[in-house]
C-alpha cells in the first residue's frame, strides 16, 4: 500500500518517461525545424517575411502572456516597449555615419534599460493600490509615448518614420544578409521563447501562478506579492523591447504608428486570448492564426463585396475589417475565453482525468 | 499626537486638492502674459468641463458596479455624432446659421437632446449585451469593453464616414467677447456653465433624494443595499444609462466647441477621463469635478508652453496623487 504511487504521481512519472517520445514534442521539433528550412527551401521571399514576422509576433505574445495569462495583471503599455526597442535601434543606426554589431549590443543595453526603469516605475507607482490603476496608468503613458514620438521631431523624426542602415553582416547589400537577420531573428526567438518556459516553470513562476488564483492566500503564506508581481511584468517588458529590436533589424524602417499606436496593442490581446491565456503555446497558436486571418480577411472581404449590390453601407460594411475583428474578439471572450491551447488542455485533462477514474 | 494636530493633518488632507488646483491657476502666471493666461484659463476650464462630463458617468458606474466601462469614449462618440446628425439637418431648414435667437436655442437644445437619446440607447445596448455576460470578472468586463469601443468606432466609420466633419454651430453660440486685449469665447463660457451646473444638479440629487442614497450607499456597500431589498441590478442599469447620458452630453459639447467631429474624438478624450477617474477617486462625482478642472487646465498651460508634454503633465498629476492618495482625492 505504502508504495502505490497516487493518480497523479503515476500522471507525473508517465510525463517524465515520455518527455522526449510524446506527441508534442516532436511536433514542436517539427515546427522548428520548419523554422529553419523555410527560407533554404521555399524561393518565395514573401513567405520568408510572413514567417519572420509572426515568430517576432510569438515572442512579443508570450511575454505578454506572462504579464496578462500568468501574473493576471493586465497591461496596455505592451506594445511602447515593443516600440522602445525598435526605436533605440532605428535611432542609433540612424545617426552613427558607420554602423557596426557593437552599436546592436549599444541599442540593446538601451532599449532594455529603458524598458526595465519605464516598467519598474510603472509598477511602483501603481501596483501598490490595485491591479487596474497599472492598466490605466499604462494606456495613459502608452498614449503620451505614441504623441511623443509623432511629435518630438528632432528626435524621432516624427511621423514620417525612420529608415537606417544595417552592420555589413545584416544588410541587405550583399546577398546573404537578410538570410543572417532571419537566422539571429530564429535563434533569438527560440532562447527567448525558451527563456519564458523556463520561468514559468521554475519556482518563481509557481508562486506567480499561486498569485493569480488567489493572492490573499499567497499573502497569507508569507509571500510579498507585490514583488512577485513586479518580476515577471519587467521581464516581459524587457522581452517586449528586444522583440523590438528584432523588428527593427528585419524591417530597416520604424514610425511611431505601427509600433506606438493602441492597434497593435488589440492585435497583441487578440492573439494572446485566442492562443489561450496562461499558455505559452497559445501565443505561437494565436499569433499564427490572427496574422492569418489579417493577411486573408480584408481579401475575402473584397470577394465579399464584389458579389453584393453597391450600397454605401454594405461597402462600409465589408471594408472595415476591424470591425469583424472586434466582434470576434468580443464573442471570443464571452464564449471562448480559455482559447485554442487552452481548451485543448482542458479537454486532455478531462479525459486523463475520465481514464483515472475508471481505471480506479 | 494631540488631537488637536490630527485634526489638522485631516483638514489639510481634505483640502489639499483645491490647494493644488490653485497652485496649478497661479504658477502658469509666471510665465504667460495675462491676456492669455485668461484665454487659456477659460479654454482649460471648459475642456475641463467636456472630460467631467465623461469622466462622472465614468466614476460612479465604476464606484457603484465595479465595471471599468473602456467603451465610454465610444458612447461620448456617439453623442457628438448624434448631435453633428441633428445639427446638419435643421441647418439645411436654414435654423443654425441665419436663425433666429429662439431657433438657434431650439437647435442647441435639439442638439444635445439627440445625443442624450443615442448616448441612453448606446448605453443600453453595451449594458445589456455586453456587461451583462461578463458580470463579475473584472479582466473580461475591461476587455469586453475594449473591444466594443473598437466595433463601436468602426460603426460610427461607416455610418458617417472615417473622415473628419465639420460643425457649424448656432450664431448666437459661436463667436466671442472682447476685453480688451482679452478674447473671451462665448461657447465655453457655456460649456463651464452647463458643467457646473450638471455638479449642482448631480449633487443634490446624491445628497437630497431618496435614490441618491442609494446610489451613495450601493457605491459603499452593495451587499447591505441588496439585503435592505433593492433591486440592484435596476439601479445599475439606471446609473449606467444616466452615466452613458451624461457621456453623450460631453460629446455633444465638445464637438460644438471644436467645430467638428470625427470617429476617434471618443478614444482621446477617454484617456482624460481615466486620468481625472483615477485623482478624483472612483465613485466620486465632487472629485471628478476637482480632477478634471486640474486636468482641463494644467493641459492647457502646458500645450501653451511646451505642445508635446501636454498630457505628460496630466500622467504625472495622476501619478503624484496615486503615490499620495492611491483611493484618489474623494474616493472611497
Amino acid at each position: 500500500m505504502i508504495n502505490e504511487l497516487t493518480p497523479v504521481q503515476q500522471d507525473r512519472l508517465h510525463e517524465q518517461k515520455t518527455k522526449y517520445t510524446n506527441k508534442a514534442f516532436w511536433l514542436q521539433l517539427i515546427f522548428i525545424a520548419c523554422l529553419i528550412l523555410v527560407p533554404l527551401v521555399i524561393p518565395s521571399f514573401r513567405v520568408t517575411d510572413m514567417v519572420a514576422k509572426i515568430m517576432i509576433m510569438i515572442v512579443l505574445v508570450a511575454s505578454y502572456d506572462l504579464i496578462l495569462g500568468y501574473t493576471g495583471i493586465l497591461s496596455f503599455a505592451h506594445h511602447m516597449f515593443y516600440g522602445i526597442g525598435a526605436y533605440s535601434v532605428a535611432l542609433l543606426f540612424y545617426h552613427s555615419s558607420n554602423p557596426s554589431a557593437y552599436l546592436l549590443i549599444a541599442a540593446i543595453i538601451i532599449a532594455v534599460a529603458l524598458s526595465f526603469v519605464l516598467s519598474l516605475l510603472l509598477t511602483v507607482f501603481s501596483l501598490r493600490v490595485q491591479a487596474i490603476f497599472f492598466a490605466l496608468l499604462s494606456l495613459a503613458v502608452a498614449e503620451f509615448m505614441l504623441i511623443l514620438s509623432e511629435q518630438w521631431t528632432s528626435l524621432t523624426k516624427g511621423e514620417d518614420g525612420v529608415n537606417f542602415p544595417l552592420p555589413d553582416l545584416l544588410s541587405s547589400a550583399n546577398a546573404s544578409g537578410r538570410m543572417v537577420t532571419y537566422y539571429l531573428i530564429l535563434v533569438t526567438c527560440l532562447f527567448l521563447f525558451f527563456l519564458l518556459m523556463r520561468f514559468v516553470q521554475s519556482p518563481l513562476g509557481k508562486v506567480l501562478r499561486g498569485i493569480k488564483d488567489n493572492e490573499k492566500r499567497a499573502t497569507a503564506m508569507g509571500y510579498k506579492t507585490l514583488r512577485y508581481k513586479i518580476v515577471p511584468i519587467v521581464i516581459g517588458s524587457c522581452i517586449a523591447s528586444i522583440a523590438g529590436i528584432l523588428y527593427a533589424l528585419w524591417l530597416r524602417f520604424v514610425d511611431p504608428v505601427t509600433v506606438f499606436g493602441s492597434a497593435l496593442m488589440i492585435n497583441i490581446l487578440i492573439m494572446v486570448i485566442v492562443g489561450g491565456l496562461g499558455t505559452l503555446w497559445g501565443s505561437i497558436c494565436g499569433a499564427v492564426l490572427v496574422y492569418l486571418a489579417q493577411t486573408w480577411l480584408p481579401d475575402l472581404l473584397k470577394v465579399m463585396a464584389s458579389v453584393l449590390p453597391p450600397h454605401p453601407i454594405i461597402t462600409g460594411l465589408t471594408e472595415r475589417w476591424l470591425l469583424y475583428f472586434g466582434i470576434m474578439f468580443v464573442l471570443i471572450i464571452i464564449y471562448f475565453p480559455r482559447g485554442v491551447i487552452g481548451t485543448i488542455q482542458k479537454v486532455i485533462n478531462e479525459k486523463k482525468a475520465e481514464r483515472l477514474r475508471k481505471g480506479a | 499626537m494631540s488631537s488637536q494636530s490630527i485634526l489638522r493633518q485631516e483638514n489639510i488632507k481634505k483640502n489639499y486638492g483645491w490647494f493644488i488646483v490653485i497652485v496649478i491657476c497661479l504658477l502658469p502666471l509666471l510665465k504667460i502674459s495675462f491676456d492669455n493666461y485668461i484665454t487659456l484659463t477659460i479654454a482649460g476650464l471648459a475642456l475641463g468641463m467636456f472630460v467631467f462630463l465623461t469622466a462622472s458617468g465614468l466614476s460612479v458606474i465604476f464606484g457603484l458596479m465595479d465595471v471599468l466601462n473602456m467603451a465610454h469614449g465610444a458612447i461620448f462618440a456617439f453623442g457628438g455624432y448624434a448631435s453633428y446628425t441633428v445639427l446638419k439637418r435643421l441647418g439645411t431648414l436654414g435654423w443654425v446659421e441665419t436663425g433666429t435667437l429662439g431657433q438657434s436655442w431650439a437647435s442647441f437644445g435639439l442638439g444635445i437632446l439627440a445625443a442624450i437619446i443615442v448616448g441612453v440607447v448606446v448605453g443600453f445596448i453595451i449594458e445589456r449585451v455586453i456587461i451583462r455576460q461578463v458580470y463579475g470578472d473584472h479582466l473580461k468586463q475591461i476587455l469586453i469593453t475594449f473591444g466594443a469601443s473598437y466595433v463601436m468606432v468602426e460603426i460610427i466609420k461607416i455610418i458617417w464616414g472615417p473622415n473628419v466633419e465639420p460643425i457649424s454651430i448656432p450664431d448666437a453660440f459661436g463667436g466671442s467677447w472682447v476685453l480688451g486685449n482679452i478674447i473671451i469665447s462665448k461657447f465655453r463660457i457655456m460649456a463651464i456653465f452647463v458643467g457646473v451646473l450638471v455638479l449642482i444638479v448631480s449633487q443634490l440629487v446624491l445628497k437630497k433624494t431618496k435614490i441618491g442614497i442609494i446610489v451613495r450607499a450601493g457605491v459603499e456597500n452593495k451587499e447591505v443595499v441588496q439585503a435592505i431589498g433593492y433591486n440592484i441590478n435596476k439601479i445599475f442599469t439606471a446609473v449606467f444609462l444616466v452615466g452613458a447620458a451624461l457621456a453623450a452630453i460631453g460629446g455633444a459639447m465638445f464637438s460644438y466647441n471644436k467645430l467638428s467631429v470625427y470617429p476617434m474624438m471618443g478614444e482621446e478624450q477617454f484617456i482624460f477621463a481615466i486620468i481625472v477617474v483615477c485623482i478624483g477617486g472612483m465613485g466620486s462625482i465632487a472629485g471628478s469635478f476637482i480632477g478634471a478642472i486640474m486636468v482641463g487646465l494644467a493641459y492647457n498651460y502646458v500645450a501653451f508652453l511646451l505642445p508635446p508634454l501636454a498630457l505628460g503633465i496630466d500622467i504625472l498629476l495622476m501619478a503624484i496623487i496615486l503615490l499620495i492618495k492611491p483611493k484618489g482625492m474623494m474616493g472611497q
